[in-house]
């Protein structure tokens, strides 16, 4: 019998509970996902077509960090959505942007997305910049059983700010998790190779650093960017004006996110268009 | 000896009294519903007693502070664990109430050998689109009431708790003479600050007649000369999906009136 005032088994009380509890722990101990293969031989000898997200970046300018992604999604050579969200809002302050199997990688995001918020609201304190920086990195090490079996590959980047040093800060990953700070710009993605060299040319022998672009001219480079990326990458959806799908472009500063309304976006790249000498074949696409 | 039944049950009246004396003593938390949303407030000496518990539901608590946290992480990983699986639409005040939290502290109350929770708690939970917000008051042992809306009972846009059933009574009556329907945040939190000071001032006076005006001002710089109001908005204008947020010392400074 156990003596008033201790606790026992109907106490309610948790002897593990003495110890801060990870959200994804939590996660486990309430069965709500699919256990984690280990790593280890490939058990199918062909891994299935698997749906694939493409293209990302990232870079900072003088208004925070831009973040942008084109909107396609292939499975193989097969266009499964033209309107998929790529650049996701974890918290008030940090965006992720995905590149890779989104089953995977939009599951990471909600997991993101609800530790910090069950951080805040059990330790009653934000969870510091670099344990979210960390966090993400843990994630995609705990995703690389399913990596190494080919299956649910995702290479992200995340962009916050640091209310601190009050800078904005840009990472990007690799598939195991290592993690990079970005001093300039990130990409990832199918299209990246393209989107990488544009944003190196234009931060390199531009008329100035990206970091000091206004917004208007942030805006205009990343739809290029991606523009550019889809010319050579069928994976990469671009910018349709016809069917109205634009990139999905966010930024990220020290007063939270905005999202650029379509409308803006529309608007850039037409005058972008009208800009263009008119021999050039992206001028005819105004017809 | 227990085992024989009316012994369990003067057991569970000494377990009572005992928790009723431990819990006397508890500053009172004041909630109420205004077009801005959903304001929680108390004053407070030394520790935090409004929380965070998910999106769009935030609580209050007196009593032992080990408890409290308790059943605070309780509720958190409940919802968050709900809000996850599901989704957050589906995490609701209503069900971690009846499902979770009441059926947990009535087991605790009535097994005798075990420690019961010295804690009451409010819960408030901010109305989707047109539905009325939410309130659950949450006894120790297990008892919960709402702020109405089911039967033939009205809807009341607030909830209090406090330390002793006439302070919580003196404090309702306070707050149903006051109409806050179209009040703004700084008079609903003057309201809220003086329902407050009914019920502390019904702490320790037994009298059925609500203070004057006077006595109000009176007690309540005399209170906050010895604590602080701490107070946290669910914010029907928020614009994310997280409605809470505490108000910070610079705007609560503003808010009282002098």
């Amino acid at each position: 019998m156990t003596p008033p005032g201790f606790p026992n088994s109907n106490s309610g009380q948790d002897p593990g509970s003495l110890v801060y509890e990870e959200f994804s722990a939590l996660v486990r101990r309430y069965g709500l996902t699919v256990p984690l293969p280990g790593a280890g031989p490939v058990s199918s000898p062909a891994a299935p077509v698997q749906t694939q997200a493409t293209t990302i970046l990232a870079f900072k300018f003088k208004g925070g960090v831009m973040m942008a992604g084109d909107r396609r999604a292939t499975a193989g050579n097969l266009v499964v959505y033209d309107r998929a969200d790529k650049v996701l809002e974890i918290d008030h302050y940090s965006l992720m942007a995905i590149a890779g199997v989104p089953a995977t990688a939009w599951e990471m995001a909600r997991m993101l997305e609800h530790s910090f918020q069950f951080y805040r609201r059990s330790q009653l304190q934000e969870m510091s910049l670099d344990g979210k920086v960390r966090a993400l990195s843990k994630l995609l090490r705990d995703n690389f059983g399913f990596v190494m079996q080919g299956v649910g590959i995702v290479v992200p980047i995340f962009a916050t700010y640091d209310l601190v040093a009050n800078l904005p800060r840009l990472y990007f990953y690799d598939a195991m998790g290592a993690q990079f700070e970005a001093a300039d710009y990130a990409v990832s993605g199918s299209g990246s190779p393209a989107v990488r060299s544009v944003l190196y040319y234009a931060n390199t022998f531009g008329s100035r650093p990206l970091q000091r672009y206004n917004e208007e001219d942030a805006l205009l480079l990343a739809l290029r960017a991606l523009d550019t990326a889809a010319e050579s990458d069928t994976a990469t959806g671009g910018v349709d004006r016809h069917g109205r799908v634009f990139p999905i472009v966010k930024i990220v500063n020290q007063t939270g996110i905005v999202t650029l309304p379509e409308r803006i976006l529309a608007k850039a790249y037409r005058r972008d268009l009208q800009s263009l000498p008119k021999h050039t074949p992206k001028f005819a696409e105004l017809e | 000896m227990i085992e024989e039944p009316f012994r369990w049950v003067e057991a569970i009246q000494n377990r009572r009294e005992y928790i009723e004396h431990q819990l006397a003593v508890g500053s009172p938390i004041a909630c109420l519903s205004c077009p801005a949303g959903v304001l929680l407030l108390t004053v407070s000496r030394e520790r935090q007693k409004i929380f965070e518990i998910y999106d769009r539901i935030a609580m209050g608590g007196i009593g032992h502070p080990g408890d409290i946290e308790r059943l605070r992480m309780a509720a958190i990983e409940v919802t968050s664990a709900e809000g996850f699986g599901r989704s957050a639409q589906d995490v609701s005040l209503r069900r971690l109430a009846s499902y979770s939290l009441s059926p947990l502290l009535k087991a605790a109350f009535e097994q005798i050998y075990g420690p019961p929770y010295l804690s009451r708690m409010l819960f408030v939970e901010l109305g989707r689109r047109d539905e009325p917000d939410l309130f659950v008051r949450l006894d120790y042992d297990g008892a919960f009431h709402t702020n109405g809306g089911s039967f033939s009972k009205a809807v009341e846009p607030f909830a209090v708790i406090s330390g002793k059933t006439h302070s919580s009574d003196m404090m309702e009556k306070f707050l149903r003479g006051k109409d806050f329907k179209k009040a703004s945040l700084d008079q609903a939190f003057a309201i809220a600050l003086d329902a407050w000071m009914v019920g502390h001032i019904a702490l320790s006076d037994d009298a059925e007649i609500l203070p004057s005006e006077e006595a109000l001002a009176a007690h309540r710089e005399e209170q906050l000369g010895f604590g602080s109001v701490e107070a946290a908005l669910l914010d029907r204008e928020a614009r994310t999906n997280i409605t809470y947020r505490s108000l910070t010392p610079s705007e609560v400074g503003a808010l009282v009136p002098v």
